[in-house]
């Protein structure tokens, strides 16, 4: 009887063997990469809003702070979306016939919210805290992006569990002087861009924003451009350390912000409850 | 269910046992035996059917009938699903902003306001937790004299109640919708019609409101002949519905004694918030410690806890008041002679001994649903003892709870009469449920038809909702304005902390529509009826009564009380061969207007730890007496009424009596209280409400109760430490091998040997270094408790707070039936000694916190961690539910969702649930967290402020609803917090410890304060110790 199979099928087989395991890594990398991407986490996604509103046109045009609308950010685990009447305080002067306020103007004569989509949207399992945060020296833009440049509103990062763990392990990369929460154009330390801080009399139960204090000039002897808080807090000029790098700057805050440590911030109970 | 699946499915439940196999197991045993089921003491195979399985029946057991074919579809189905939820995105969510937001309001805030809850037996004062507006969870008012912060199982389960999505939403006229208005103004109508009021009949519930007293008061000034009746079937009848409203004060009680009264296992007694506070302080400490003797004719926590009980029949206590009133030398009595066992007559006197020898020292307490001539008795003993004034105190003038009695004229016997003689034309029901719960032999519903018009103002469309012409949804507590005094008599201004859910009306509406000026709001009536009160600028006071919780200076005035009126006569007791029927409202859902709140139904009674049902509770001895099993159903009958109940063994039940719960056999109470129970109101009869004669016959068939003792058995084979010989339930090996679980002393042991917790073979330490894991150093915060052991009254208050805390399922009973209830907390029963007259430990039993944690080394996905603080944390979205943690939990305390327990999809309950905490879905473990919600935002707190969590910040919900401060929670390394004091203390214990899982709780070992001259009483009835 004849073979059935040539010698060349046994290239065949060993080529199937290696294309076989290839396309199940290439299935794993593509799942890996698919639960990554935009089209789960909706990083960089502008859902349709009922009202196209430009946080670049007011925070970076007018000049609105964060906390104008956003104004439990310090105060509670939520932010806070702001009522229409915060809306209405300016629009009921100005742009009052425009078309893309109509919205806001049905909402505030009917009395019936307006229904935003969420954008940065977390799973109901995460309890997000953004006063613990805002309180130690995480800034706006260190999650949000350089919100002040969206002319519609995105997630800038994937709020993944990698991506919180990723700063909650080293939070040293991301802590800025509780003073530049809400600068958005905050830049790292570099030795071009260096930055001064100082730390007064730590006590407990005094919050630690009241003790430490950053300056991005070099504070001189006779104090010229100085930080109000400065005075307050009555620490001598000399006393300021120089920080050129992020790595400096966060170590020194980490200690005195009270940071806990990656083992207690990377710990469960910490987000899921 | 097939038949098949049915014999798969194993029910943890009482099994069939016998008395001889109880009493041979008993004999048989040496030193102290514990036990926590009599199924568990016969050891019938049943029961080791259902210890050999932790979960019976798991793998088998679904609640419907599935085919093959079916279940492989279904499979099929959610392993496609279970790929793709991986790469699932979350739908698109909405936020909805406010307009306007309220000025005060940081979302993610809580919110407290201070109300209170108007209880029939005094007002319970609240300080209830809002989210966003809505109510979420309700705990007593720290700062209130009268409870200090404690509540009760009923208090805590009134939010259920306010969010149960069977309420009644609309006014309805024959079943048609209707506007409120529409209602009103034909009410109006007739009344003015009538002139004087003739024909118009009010029948309430027990007004508790001091200001609707005053509506009433005004509508009969409008309206001289309307004729109000009140009716509340657990408290018409007793003494606290005749206007004697006893004070007691057992902060200064050296000897307690309890003529049948309840006083420690619920709010059905007056004071209990007090009186629990007041005896457990009295516990917390060996140097001082009370003694309680208790007689009592059904096992109750009140009983159990008692250094000395003796269980009497019902009709035998009053002449026991007189014999004991003879005893301590008050002279003039009358009693009915009776012959006594030689037992009896020995409690009796050592009882009267330590009384006289503690005169002013000690307080008799009478029972709520005894003759009234205990409570007689009880006045005239205490006055003889020098009592009065001293550990209790009559109110001067005796003005009372109830601003307003039913006269005896006017009961609902005479608003029976004139229904049958049509004088009624108009008969309007205030959240009374008479159809359901009225005596039977009034026939009420009978007599309800002959009225002209009937209307009825209920939560719910009820038995009697159904029977009314009108129906008016009533609003909940927590939506309406009213007032209230406690115990102590302190008015709170009861406020509303939400816009009624449907539209409600409040009692407070209908008495209003009909005087002369209809629209003034409930608000403005409570506000008028205080102005004359609060003193200075009104507003101010207003505000200040409003913020605080109650107004300064309503408690009563106390004298105390030396007019003893005639001593009265004393029933004779029934004879001792005759059957007793005890009525008592349920523990649970009380007179069954909570019949409809899951959280209760589910609640083990304490006791019998029977959940979901209602039973006849009976004594072993009159089990074997008229040849009965447990669960059989036998058919009890009154005067010739009868009503089919199933039996259940209560240790330490009087024997020719039974004891049935009132509450339960609801037709329509709703999608939960339905159907649940049988009626007991079938037989209760207006002349005997409290106890009557009956008889008893067995019937075919067994009625399948839900008990929760026989659940949480560990069982392990010898070569884990077990017996290996089929006799080896945890509780077996512990009563054998004497593990320690639970430990105490009576005052004399204690005296010799301070250190008795922690010595001894079976009472090893852990040992720290005996791991094989590194330890881990707990730096900054180290989470305990602790439990008084000697505090703990079992009342439950704690599971129920923990179940509004924690978003806790209720699973239903079948459920319960095969040992799935998702309780965090429980309450352990351990009975101690002899089956007819035993003592029992209570202990409350969550997650450990081990920091050897067994169940963290057995989890394949790392759902069970430890944390840095020392918590065992569980981390639902990791779980895959292969439940080897609750296999290798030596506590059982963890808790599976075999089902889609969590109700998702009812809006009404959405709004109850707690935001801070995960509600739990299908196939993920869950158990105790030690609140670490609570914790996170203490945490939170403080580091914002910069300094560390203080003790006493984190208090986590069983701990804040205890009513007898049993539990304690704080940072064990900081030497100076309450725990850290209570957990060095040399009676401090853990439960198993030579497991080496060094648990974070521990226990506190109680000490007993026995009466010398009792400890040896007669062998059949002698506890083992004590």
């Amino acid at each position: 009887m004849a073979q059935i199979f040539d010698r060349s099928s046994n290239a065949l087989a060993r080529a199937s063997l290696v294309l076989t395991g290839l396309i199940v890594i290439a299935l794993g990398v593509t799942l890996d990469q698919l639960q990554r991407s935009p089209w789960v986490t909706r990083q960089g996604q502008r859902p349709d809003q009922p009202v196209p509103f430009s946080h670049k046109h007011h925070v970076q045009g007018l000049g609105v702070q964060c906390q104008y609308c956003h104004v439990t950010v310090e105060k509670s685990s939520y932010a806070g979306i702001p009522p229409t009447k915060t809306c209405m305080n300016c629009h009921a002067q100005i742009w009052t016939n425009a078309q893309l306020l109509e919205p806001v103007r049905q909402s505030w004569a009917t009395g019936q919210s307006l229904a935003w989509i969420k954008v940065h949207d977390l799973p109901d399992y995460v309890y997000f805290s953004h006063e613990i945060h805002v309180n130690k020296g995480i800034g706006c833009a260190s999650c949000h992006g350089r919100v002040d440049q969206m002319p519609l509103m995105y997630a800038e990062n994937t709020l993944q569990m990698e991506w919180c763990l990723d700063c909650h392990r080293n939070s040293a990369k991301n802590l800025r002087p509780t003073s530049e929460i809400y600068n958005m154009a905050w830049e790292k330390p570099s030795s071009d861009k260096p930055v001064w801080c100082a730390v007064g009399d730590e006590k407990s139960g005094v919050p630690t924003a009241e003790t430490v204090n950053c300056v991005t000039k070099e504070p001189a002897e006779n104090g010229n451009e100085m930080s109000p808080l400065l005075g307050q807090i009555g620490i001598a000029p000399s006393k300021y350390m120089k920080f050129t790098s992020q790595d400096e700057l966060g170590r020194f805050l980490v200690v005195h912000y009270k940071i806990r440590t990656p083992n207690e911030l990377a710990s469960c109970e910490v987000c899921h409850r | 269910m097939s038949e098949k699946m049915k014999n798969l499915v194993t029910t943890i439940g009482p099994a069939p046992m016998t008395l001889a196999a109880v009493r041979k197991e008993l004999k048989g045993s040496a030193g102290k035996r514990y036990w926590r089921s009599v199924d568990e003491l016969a050891n019938t195979p049943e029961f080791q059917a259902a210890v050999d399985r932790e979960f019976p029946g798991s793998p088998h057991s679904w609640g419907d009938d599935v085919s093959r074919r079916g279940f492989l579809k279904f499979m099929g189905a959610s392993m496609a699903l279970a790929g793709l939820a991986g790469c699932t995105k979350q739908p698109d969510e909405p936020i909805y902003p406010y307009v306007k937001q309220p000025e005060d309001l940081i979302p993610g805030k809580p919110m407290y306001f201070a109300t209170a809850h108007p209880f029939v037996t005094g007002a319970v004062p609240l300080l209830v937790k809002c989210d966003q507006f809505r109510p979420i969870k309700i705990d007593g008012n720290p700062e209130h004299p009268y409870n200090q912060g404690s509540s009760d199982p009923f208090t805590q389960a009134t939010l259920l109640d306010l969010y149960d999505p069977d309420r009644s939403q609309h006014v309805t006229y024959r079943g048609e919708n209707r506007e409120w208005a529409e209602f009103a103004q034909e009410f109006r109508q007739k009344v003015a019609s009538t002139k004087d009021g003739s024909g118009i009949y009010f029948l309430s519930e027990t007004i508790t409101s001091p200001t609707l007293a005053r509506q009433w008061k005004a509508v009969q000034a409008a309206w001289p002949k309307a004729t109000l009746v009140q009716y509340d079937p657990a408290i018409t009848g007793t003494a606290a519905a005749s206007g004697l409203n006893v004070q007691y004060d057992l902060a200064e009680a050296d000897v307690i004694v309890s003529l049948d009264a309840d006083f420690l296992s619920g709010a059905g007694f007056p004071g209990f918030h007090k009186l629990v506070r007041e005896y457990a302080d009295q516990r917390k400490t060996p140097e001082k410690l009370n003694r309680l003797y208790a007689i009592e004719s059904t096992p109750t926590t009140t009983g159990l806890k008692a250094e000395h009980r003796l269980g009497l029949r019902a009709s035998e206590i009053p002449a026991f008041a007189a014999e004991l009133a003879k005893a301590v030398g008050v002279s003039g009595v009358d009693a009915p002679s009776y012959a006594w066992t030689d037992e009896q007559k020995k409690f009796l006197v050592a009882l009267a001994k330590d009384l006289k020898a503690h005169a002013g020292k000690c307080v008799v307490i009478p029972g709520l649903y005894q003759d009234p001539s205990v409570a007689r008795y009880a006045i005239v003993i205490n006055s003889v003892l020098g009592n009065s004034g001293k550990t209790l105190f009559y109110p001067a003038p005796p003005v009372q709870v109830h601003p307003l009695y039913s006269s005896p004229d006017s009961d609902l016997k005479a608003l029976v009469a004139d229904l049958n003689a049509g004088k009624v034309d108009w008969l309007m029901i205030l959240n009374a449920n008479p159809v359901y719960n009225a005596p039977a032999d009034l026939e009420f519903a009978a007599a309800l038809e002959k009225a002209k018009m009937t209307a009825h103002l209920g939560s719910h469309v009820d038995e009697t909702g159904q029977n009314a012409q009108w129906h008016i949804p009533a609003a909940h507590f927590l939506e309406s304005w009213s007032d209230a005094r406690a115990y102590d008599g302190t008015v709170s201004i009861v406020q509303p902390m939400i816009d009624p859910l449907y539209g409600g009306k409040t009692a407070h509406h209908v008495f209003q529509t009909l005087l002369s000026e209809p629209m003034v709001s409930p608000y403005d009536a409570v506000r008028e009826t205080w102005r004359p009160v609060i003193k200075g600028d009104f507003e101010t006071g207003w505000r200040k009564a409003l913020h605080q919780g109650w107004l300064e200076g309503t408690a009563y005035p106390v004298m105390s009380y030396e007019t003893i009126g005639a001593l009265g006569e004393v029933p004779a007791p029934s004879p001792k061969d005759s059957l007793e029927i005890i009525f008592r409202p349920d523990p649970n859902i009380y007179d069954g207007r909570w019949s409809n709140v899951g959280w209760l139904q589910e609640l083990p009674k304490p006791v019998t730890n029977l959940s979901w049902d209602s039973a006849a509770i009976i004594s072993g001895a009159t089990l074997t007496k008229y040849g009965l099993e447990e669960d059989d159903i036998v058919e009890l009958s009154v005067q010739g009424r009868k009503v089919k109940a199933p039996v259940i063994v209560a240790p330490g039940h009087p024997d020719n009596s039974i004891t049935v719960y009132l509450g339960y056999g609801r037709e329509f109470a709703g999608r939960v209280g339905s159907g649940t129970g049988f009626n007991a109101y079938l037989i209760r009869t207006a002349n005997a409400p409290f106890y009557a004669v009956g008889t008893i016959k067995k019937v075919e068939g067994k009625w399948g109760l839900a008990v929760t003792k026989s659940h949480y058995q560990d069982h392990r084979p010898k070569l884990f430490g077990g017996q290996g010989n089929g006799n080896n339930s945890l509780e077996a090996d512990e009563a054998i091998s004497e593990r320690g679980i639970i430990r105490y002393a009576t005052l004399a042991e204690f005296k010799a040997n301070p250190g008795f917790a922690n010595e001894g073979p079976s009472h090893e330490k852990t040992d720290r270094d005996n791991t094989m894991f590194p330890n881990w150093e707990y730096k900054e915060n180290a989470w305990g408790m602790s439990i008084d052991m000697n505090s703990c009254t079992g009342c439950n208050a704690c599971i129920v707070g923990c179940y509004a805390e924690n978003n806790i399922a209720v699973v239903g009973k079948q459920q319960v039936r095969i040992g799935r209830n998702m309780q965090w907390l429980r309450i352990d029963t351990y009975f101690e000694g002899d089956l007819a007259a035993p003592r029992a430990h209570f202990q409350p039993m969550a997650c450990q916190h081990c920091e050897n944690a067994p169940c963290e080394q057995v989890c394949p996905v790392g759902a069970t961690v430890h944390t840095p603080e020392g918590l065992n944390a569980m981390v639902y979205n990791r779980c895959v539910g292969t439940r080897y943690c609750s296999n290798n939990c030596p506590y059982k305390v963890r808790r599976f969702n075999f089902l889609l327990y969590s109700d998702f999809e009812t809006e009404s309950l959405k709004l109850m649930r707690n935001p801070d905490v995960t509600v739990r879905s299908r196939g993920v473990m869950e158990k105790c967290t030690y609140c670490v919600q609570r914790i996170s935002a203490a945490k939170i707190e403080a580091d914002k402020e910069n300094r560390p969590v203080r003790d006493g910040e984190v208090v986590t919900a069983c701990q804040q609803a205890c009513p007898a401060s049993a539990i304690s929670f704080g940072n064990i390394n900081d030497k100076q917090s309450k725990v850290a004091k209570l957990q060095a203390d040399e009676r401090s214990y853990q439960v198993l410890a030579d497991l080496n899982t060094r648990p974070r709780t521990k226990y506190v070992a109680a000490v007993l304060n026995p009466n010398p001259e009792l400890e040896d009483a007669p062998v059949e009835h002698k506890p083992a110790k004590g």
